[in-house]
């Protein structure tokens, strides 16, 4: 084996494409992470549901939802639904749909574990002072159960936030795309994609802390008078 | 009594209810006056908190009937219409609104302050701006002895307390009779007699309750009328002087068996 010459001014040279595909990442993840909140309130919603049809078909899209690798949701969604049915989504579009569902499949789950930890008594007593349905769940069982799935759904993000580099295969100019180009044209693949690793790691991080900090506010609040 | 059923503010019509193969109600029929003290007494598992909670649908009966202030409440689900199940839960709220409950474990809303516990139901069902929301329930809070815990979260409060919060809850809506589901069971027995004031307060006050209680010595005081219930069924309603001297056996092996 050769010796490898490590040449970290690579970065530097390319830093505003990294960066211009940093921000590609964060808008791609946080648009994934929009649709995951939404899909899987949604069939949350469904599972609590008196009708046992909507509780099976919620419990099947969830499974098939989690079971699915992100890659194959991907071609499904931008290339599958081109050909079949005519319908085009862009690059970006089809990348954070994709992350929405295997998100959203997860945080039904979340939602669901959630809104079960929370007492029974505490929607009887909603609804004897005459609120219905959707102020119970909006005005007192969902901001409890938040406090109780805020580290999971933290979890789910930073999960959707290493799945949106995948969004690279149909050519969303994320930061791994950025990486990979570059690194096809200057040979330093090594360089570039570890740069993107250590991103990663700060990213994480600091989406960590916020929840921490975010967690202690709601916490807080209801221990201070 | 008189016949005349428009004399009664509630009716509980040969109500039943089952969980799975258990007969929690079989055919209880129970009128209540306007004014009315009526307390609820018997063994665990008799279905007396499952009663209470058939009157304002929070448990729907199987089958029955709820009669309250002349209107007639039944429960309704289609298998099949959807439209039909929402707009009968759209009209639950109306009835619930006019009957107060407090129950066993106090149920307060965690994540808001006592004001807040107290004037949510103020703003969201008698549909009161903010701040006329806000005075109404500290005036509430004031009866129950609590203005000096405004701004507090309950995990503050002591379980008294927590269930005065309750009460006041309750009571801020103006409702037509109140439901008191073993109200002093979870506290602690130095606590118990401060809530059992505040019922106090609402009998002088005219106030139409029923209410469900392991305090004999209290709802032999209290009580217009006594139902002993047994097995899912209403098994002898007196006053309480009738209960006191019942020949019934059942009625009178429980009562035996908790005053010794």
């Amino acid at each position: 084996m050769g010796k490898y010459d490590f040449s970290w001014r690579i970065i530097e040279e390319h830093l505003p494409e990294l960066m211009k595909g940093l921000i590609i990442t964060l808008q791609i993840s946080v648009a994934g992470m929009a649709f995951a909140l939404l899909f899987g309130l949604f069939f949350a919603t469904l599972r609590f549901s008196q009708y046992r049809v909507l509780n099976v078909i919620s419990n099947s899209i969830v499974q098939v939802g989690r079971s699915l690798p992100l890659f194959v949701l991907l071609f499904w969604i931008y290339y599958g639904l081109s050909l079949k049915f005519k319908i085009n989504f862009s690059d970006f579009q089809a990348g954070a749909i994709a992350l929405g569902i295997t998100g959203g499949a997860y945080m039904a789950e979340v939602f669901r574990g959630g809104i079960k930890a929370i007492d029974q008594g505490q929607s009887d007593a909603a609804f004897a002072i005459g609120l219905n349905r959707m102020q119970t769940s909006r005005l007192i069982v969902l901001p409890q159960a938040i406090r109780i799935i805020l580290p999971q759904t933290v979890n789910i993000y930073v999960g959707l936030l290493k799945g949106a580099t995948i969004v690279s295969v149909i050519g969303v100019s994320d930061m791994i795309y950025v990486a990979q180009y570059v690194s096809l044209e200057t040979f330093r693949p090594f360089e570039l994609y570890s740069f993107a690793g250590v991103v990663f790691i700060a990213l994480t991080l600091s989406v960590a802390s916020f929840a921490w900090l975010l967690e202690r506010q709601l916490s807080g609040k209801s221990r201070r008078g | 009594m008189n016949q005349n059923s428009s004399d009664y503010l509630l009716e509980i019509k040969s109500v039943s209810k089952s969980f799975g193969e258990l007969h929690v109600l079989k055919d209880v029929n129970l009128n209540i006056a306007k004014g009315e003290v009526v307390c609820i007494i018997g063994p665990s598992g008799s279905g007396k908190s499952t009663l209470l909670r058939c009157i304002n649908f929070i448990s729907p009966p199987d089958s029955g009937e709820i009669v309250f202030d002349k209107v007639s409440w039944r429960s309704y689900r289609s298998k099949f219409n959807v439209l039909a199940n929402f707009r009968y839960e759209k009209k639950l709220p109306a009835l619930r609104a006019e009957i107060g409950m407090v129950f066993q474990h106090f149920n307060v809303f965690p994540h808001m302050t006592t004001l807040e516990n107290v004037s949510l139901g103020l703003q969201k069902v008698r549909k009161m701006k903010k701040d006329k929301a806000k005075e109404v329930a500290a005036q509430s809070l004031e009866q129950v002895g609590l203005s000096d815990k405004l701004q507090v979260y309950p995990d503050q409060l002591s379980g008294g307390q927590k269930q005065r919060v309750a009460i006041a809850r309750a009571l801020a809506l103006n409702p037509k009779v109140m439901l008191f589901d073993e109200v002093t069971s979870a506290l602690d027995p130095e606590l118990v007699s401060g809530i059992l004031d505040e019922i106090r307060r609402l009998v002088r006050e005219g106030m139409t309750m029923i209410i469900v209680t392991h305090e004999m010595k209290f709802a032999f005081q209290v009580a217009h009328r006594i139902v002993f219930m047994d097995q899912g069924k209403i098994v002898q309603v007196g006053t309480p002087e009738e209960i006191r001297n019942t020949q019934e056996p059942r009625a009178k092996a429980f009562l035996s068996s908790i005053l010794e």
